[in-house]
């Protein structure tokens, strides 16, 4: 997948895009911490799902679908989509999660190109150790920012029903345990039912949370065979 | 996918019959959007002949129950077959949505 696909002109964050800059710590531009393969598993996620509000896939739990492999325009996602209209028989939502999770590094550097391009991210170049250079991406238009983390709140906080959208994306923030870094701890708690039920209404971030939990278990399960 | 619309004096039901997927969904949305946009306040979905339901066709059930809550009505799932049941539970739809065994008690509904 290319670094530089420019963001089509005028158009809203992709889920993509959405995650990523929430990934991203808006003061220091570093990854916040997130479980082994948590980055990459809930951008693979957040494609899928922004092909399927782009009306290109629908999913269920057996199998993906192609309803047309038509390009969105946006080549961030038109890639993928014929990645998917090419293969030979419909597969399940994990299976391309794998595969799209295994892209993730190109994925997330075509993502914060884009960022950059639209003003909402900044790179600052800096020497580690005084040798190792080292980039980071703080935020510089914080107003998408403050926007998701708004809406997502009052999501959060309040009884209202989700749009699709903010449904996915609340599930692929709990699968990478990312909203405990953006709300506080006490807010997440007192709200901890709300957020499981908003987190398990879309089958994409079921299967993230699904994936990443078994990636931590396998690790886990493997730390503690060394120490025995 | 087969749509039924009967009126109600309190209410429009929609019967959906057979399968809600991606390629329904559009059809479905845009009839929905026009009992909505009638203000026919409760709208009650009929899924008694619901054989099937992916991920696009539980957005626009999402999608639908929002819309009505926004414009102040509500949207009433019922006669839900196990296999829809079964679906609408694991998403944790029934947690969030207004869901009636059948279509009289979703009328009744004070």
């Amino acid at each position: 997948m290319s670094d530089s696909i420019p963001p089509p002109p005028g158009t809203p964050l992709t889920l993509v895009e959405e995650v990523l800059l929430l990934a991203l710590d808006d003061a220091t531009g570093d990854l916040r911490p997130m479980p082994v393969m948590g980055l990459e598993y809930s951008l693979a996620g957040a494609l899928l799902a922004d092909l399927a509000l782009a009306e290109r896939i629908d999913s269920d739990p057996q199998q993906i679908i192609v309803l047309s492999s038509e390009p969105t325009g946006d080549p961030l996602l038109d890639e993928p989509l014929a990645t998917l209209a090419a293969s030979t028989g419909p597969l399940p939502v994990g299976h391309w999660l794998r595969v799209l999770a295994g892209e993730a590094q190109s994925l997330e550097n075509a993502a914060r190109a884009r960022l950059i391009a639209r003003g909402i991210l900044r790179e600052e170049k800096r020497k580690l150790l005084w040798v190792f250079g080292i980039r980071r991406y703080p935020t510089a238009d914080d107003r998408e920012l403050v926007e998701v983390r708004t809406r997502l709140s009052a999501l959060i906080l309040g009884d209202d029903l989700p749009d699709p959208r903010d449904a996915i994306l609340i599930g692929l923030l709990t699968a990478s345990r990312l909203l405990n870094h953006l709300f506080p701890e006490a807010a997440i708690q007192a709200r901890e039912g709300r957020i499981a039920t908003l987190a398990r209404m879309d089958l994409v971030g079921r299967e993230v949370s699904t994936a990443v939990e078994a990636i931590v278990k396998l690790i886990s399960s493997s730390a503690l065979s060394l120490r025995l | 996918m087969d749509i039924i619309e009967s009126s109600h004096p309190q209410a429009t039901v929609l019967a959906l019959n057979g399968r809600l997927d991606g390629h329904a969904s559009p059809i479905v949305t845009e009839r929905i959007d026009s009992v909505v946009a009638r203000g026919s306040g409760r709208l009650i979905f009929d899924l008694s002949g619901l054989e099937y339901v992916s991920s696009a066709g539980l957005r626009v059930f999402l999608t639908a129950a929002k819309k009505c809550q926004t414009g102040g009505g509500a949207a009433i799932f019922a006669g839900l077959p196990p296999s829809i049941h079964e679906v609408f539970e694991l998403s944790g739809f029934l947690a969030v949505l207004q869901v009636q065994p059948t279509v009289a008690e979703a009328i009744g509904q004070p």
